[in-house]
């Protein structure tokens, strides 16, 4: 079982910044009131986008019937894409009594039979890493069998949280892909593009300002990634951890073997895709580079201020009130501001303390850090006159009985708000919220309450 | 009819519609007034399962997980997960009951939740419903049947004018009502268990989905043995009114294999009728069944000349199949998730328990298709129509208000059907 991580390790993670205290993020869930993902999810968030491999859950049906076909990550791989597919070995009682082994070993001889894909993930879940099947032992016996990666992926539900699910699915592409593969030639500007998962094509906003610059996107884990590009990751100048604190473990780890320093940043609003663009370009090193990208980031923030005056001069003054959680907290808040929104309150309930402190930032002295946004979000509606609340459907009756707008934040986009275009995206969104007037409309009362 | 095949032959599942038992069970809780379904197990299936309804439905869906982690998975017997649960969802809301259902996890290691739950202070349906056996239909079966075992008060004499309704977990909040008005038409009091028709059919209120809003009451669960009818909805749901029986040996019950389509419709009629004494049903029963009749007639020609998919849960399989066939829609292939009793009576040229890639390994047999939300992608690829049924669809609002059962129903799911099937066959100008 040495291919397993060990989780304790993943939890102390010294390139945390708030390693130093305790961590509430990583503790036991908290039964009858906890909320959030497995650490199952979170290994399938990380590692499904990779649209050549096939994804196999060794599991109950919960596992993978729930779940597949429900995250909008765009892929430019020219084959099927294995990332709208469900594998899943759907065990039966059968296979917990007498071990689901012989199943799973049938499962990747059929895929490979009907699909051939690039590698083949194997995810354990609760239940078949409950009965002890060694998915390490068939994975290895696959791989030499069929002569590619066949990855073991050990992040079951019940070994902890979503975030720990995608430091999992992190070491799982480090331990068996990174390295295994050279490219076929570098360059001095090669980056990697780590906790990018191009949902509804975030990545595809920014990466050909990335061409246009010369830096080569080398491989991603995993937003429209390439098994053979992941593998050569190792040769890598750069690793860009956008927006995902969780592979901080998996940059470090390749900072010690490979050498690869590492940045982290966002590229949701206008400044913080500017300083995106620039982090990447200083931390490359090359004076050309940056002054090539300090010219690309004027142009676009200018043709980008002209395509947003008029939405600009709409949100004028209008003051909205944000409820959500992590990074959002201040990084859908930035974003906001950059469209002319003054953000008068941000929920920070579940944001860690680092994301509060941003948020207080973003936000400035006079802004209200709403640490019981249920409560609070209503009140701050009537005090500050908020035009728009942004938040999850459970607050739409608060929008309602106030007469305000509503943006469901955590309303499966189908577009991007990343980059400099997503802004548009964003802010034609939000001009039809605050114009449409169905939310007074709905807050009618009916004829016999009159 | 056609030729059955129970068994899938596959080591796995490839693009799956099979849901799992505690999502069914979940669903069933829901469909209890101001219920906390707490599902026992690692928290991704609560949090998978939350998201899946609240898509579906539109809706926030109340449920609470147990949130077992690794070592409380090793060291406890759900004593400790169970009792914790129970008593952080009190100290936030008062439910009327917590419905407790396993998953495969607690299951594997062999969790008493019958025993724990006993234990605690609190009112308590338990239901295992392990996810490695049966689907989406048993574990809203299984539920409905705990329901009605640990709630149900035995009852020696039935009041003739009530009557307990039991549907299957295909059925849509808006079907649940519309069979629920039927039969009140014919003058009884008609309460259904699960009842979606009232908590998940997307009306607005003051809510904040903390607990499920609408259903049947525990009260009234409690006192269905006083019923002097029951009718059962769906061959899963058989056990159900057996149960119901055994709490009161007067109640008389009718069992149908769907009430979708003509024929169905008619029978329960013809039920209703005997039972009551009456001559004539409502006038607006006649009239719906004078539509049907013509929307049968309108949509043949379109239906006919088309052959369908229909990808479902058994007894919904069953009920889009007859309706079909009745207005003369040939179904090629009819796909189960799992296999059931209801399949040897399924209209269809084949029948197999499989999956989606089943259907698109025989995408030359057939012409439109009729599933769920993972048959969109399908439909795209092979240039089939497309009738969006089932859980989840993802796809398009309006759900629960989604009308197939009855006279009235009938007409809406042939006509969509009808409409599907001539859209493809527009002659095109070369």
């Amino acid at each position: 079982m040495a291919s397993k991580p060990k989780i304790k390790e993943l939890l102390d993670e010294s390139a945390c910044e708030h390693n130093k205290k305790k961590k509430v993020a990583c503790n036991a869930p908290t039964p009858g009131a906890a909320t959030g993902g497995c650490a199952f999810e979170g290994a399938q968030i990380s590692l499904f986008p990779y649209a050549d491999a096939a994804h196999l859950v060794h599991g109950p049906m919960t596992c993978l019937g729930t779940s597949w076909e429900t995250r909008a990550t765009g892929t430019s791989w020219p084959g099927r894409d294995l990332t709208q597919m469900g594998f899943t070995t759907d065990v039966s009682l059968n296979d917990v009594v007498f071990s689901g082994e012989e199943k799973l070993v049938k499962a990747i001889d059929y895929i490979m039979e009907h699909y051939a894909p690039e590698a083949v993930f194997v995810y354990a879940t609760c239940v078949t890493a409950l009965i002890g099947d060694d998915i390490d032992l068939i994975c290895k016996q696959a791989a030499e069998k069929f002569d590619i990666p066949i990855v073991p992926v050990h992040a079951a539900g019940f070994v902890g949280s979503k975030n720990l699910g995608s430091r999992l699915g992190g070491e799982a592409a480090l331990t068996h892909l990174v390295g295994t593969k050279e490219p076929d030639q570098s360059t001095p500007f090669d980056i990697n593009l780590i906790g990018e998962y191009n949902v509804t094509g975030d990545m595809w906003q920014y990466s050909p300002l990335l061409d246009e610059l010369g830096i080569r996107v080398l491989s991603t884990l995993s937003g429209d990634g390439r098994i053979s590009d992941i593998r050569s990751a190792h040769r890598a100048k750069l690793n860009v951890i956008v927006c995902a604190k969780s592979l901080v473990s998996l940059t470090r780890k390749m900072e010690e073997r490979y050498g690869i320093p590492s940045i982290s940043l966002s590229f949701y609003g206008k400044r913080d895709t500017s300083k995106g663009l620039l982090a990447i370009a200083e931390a490359l090193g090359d004076d050309d580079l940056i002054k090539r990208t300090q010219a690309l980031v004027a142009r676009e923030e200018s043709q980008l201020e002209e395509d947003l005056a008029p939405y600009k001069t709409f949100f004028n003054g209008k003051k909205a009130v944000l409820n959500t959680g992590g990074n959002k907290t201040w990084s859908i808040a930035a974003a906001l501001q950059d469209l002319g929104f003054e953000v008068v309150a941000t929920a920070v309930k579940k944001a860690t303390e680092d994301d509060r402190g941003k948020a207080r930032q973003t936000l400035g002295e006079k802004g209200v850090l709403m640490m019981n946004p249920g409560v609070e979000q209503a009140k701050l509606i009537d005090e500050t006159g908020a035009d728009l609340l942004l938040a999850g459907g459970r607050s739409l009756y608060t929008a309602i009985k106030k007469g305000i707008a509503f943006a469901d934040v955590n309303q499966e986009k189908k577009k991007s708000y990343g980059g400099y275009g997503g802004l548009l995206n964003l802010a034609e969104d939000l001009k039809n919220a605050l114009q449409n007037p169905v939310f007074k409309n709905v807050a009618r009362r009916a004829p016999w309450e009159k | 009819m056609g030729e059955v095949n129970h068994k899938k032959e596959k080591p796995l599942q490839v693009n799956p519609f099979k849901l799992s038992q505690p999502m069914g069970a979940t669903l069933a809780f829901l469909g209890v007034d101001k219920c906390m379904p707490l599902m026992h197990g690692g928290q991704g299936c609560t949090s998978f399962t939350k998201v899946f309804f609240t898509r579906h439905f539109c809706e926030p869906i109340a449920i609470q997980t147990s949130a077992v982690t690794d070592a409380i998975a090793v060291l406890d017997g759900g004593d400790y997960s169970i009792v914790e649960s129970v008593k952080n969802i009190t100290k936030k809301v008062t439910p009327s009951l917590i419905g407790l259902h396993t998953t495969g996890l607690p299951e594997t290691k062999g969790d008493d939740v019958r025993g724990v739950a006993s234990q605690i202070a609190f009112p308590m349906v338990t239901v295992n419903t392990p996810d490695y056996e049966g689907g989406f239909e048993s574990g809203w079966a299984k539920t409905c049947k705990a329901l009605i075992e640990q709630l149900v008060e035995t009852s020696e004499v039935v009041d003739d004018n009530t009557l307990v309704l039991l549907p299957h977990v295909s059925l849509q909040p808006i079907e649940v009502e519309k069979i629920k008005e039927f039969i009140e038409g014919f003058g009884f009091n008609v309460l259904a268990v699960p009842d979606l028709s009232s908590s998940l059919d997307g009306h607005l209120g003051e809510k904040q989905a903390a607990l499920s809003s609408g259903g049947i009451s525990v009260d009234e669960i409690r006192s269905l043995g006083e019923a002097g009818l029951v009718i059962s909805v769906g061959d899963s749901m058989q056990g159900c009114a057996a149960a119901l029986q055994n709490k009161s040996p007067e109640m008389r019950h009718h069992h149908f294999v769907h009430l979708n389509g003509l024929v169905a419709t008619d029978r329960l009629v013809e039920v209703l009728l005997e039972e009551t004494g009456l001559t004539r049903p409502p006038i607006s029963v006649a009239r719906w069944r004078q539509r049907l009749q013509d929307a049968m007639l309108d949509s043949h020609f379109s239906l006919g000349q088309n052959r369908f998919l229909v990808a479902a849960e058994p007894d919904h399989l069953a009920a889009i199949c007859q309706s079909l066939h009745e207005a003369g829609g040939r179904v090629a292939i009819a796909i189960s998730t799992v296999d059931s009793s209801q399949l040897e009576k399924i209209k269809a040229d084949k029948v197999i328990v499989g999956d989606l890639e089943d259907a698109e390994l025989a995408a030359a047999e057939y012409d439109v298709i009729v599933g769920n939300f993972h048959c969109e992608a399908l439909a795209h690829r092979l240039h089939k129509g497309l009738v969006l049924r089932g859980f989840p669809n993802w796809e398009q609002v309006g759900n629960a208000l989604k009308n197939d059962v009855l006279y009235e129903g009938g007409c809406y799911l042939l006509f969509e059907a009808a409409n599907t099937a001539s859209s493809r066959n527009e002659v095109k100008h070369v």
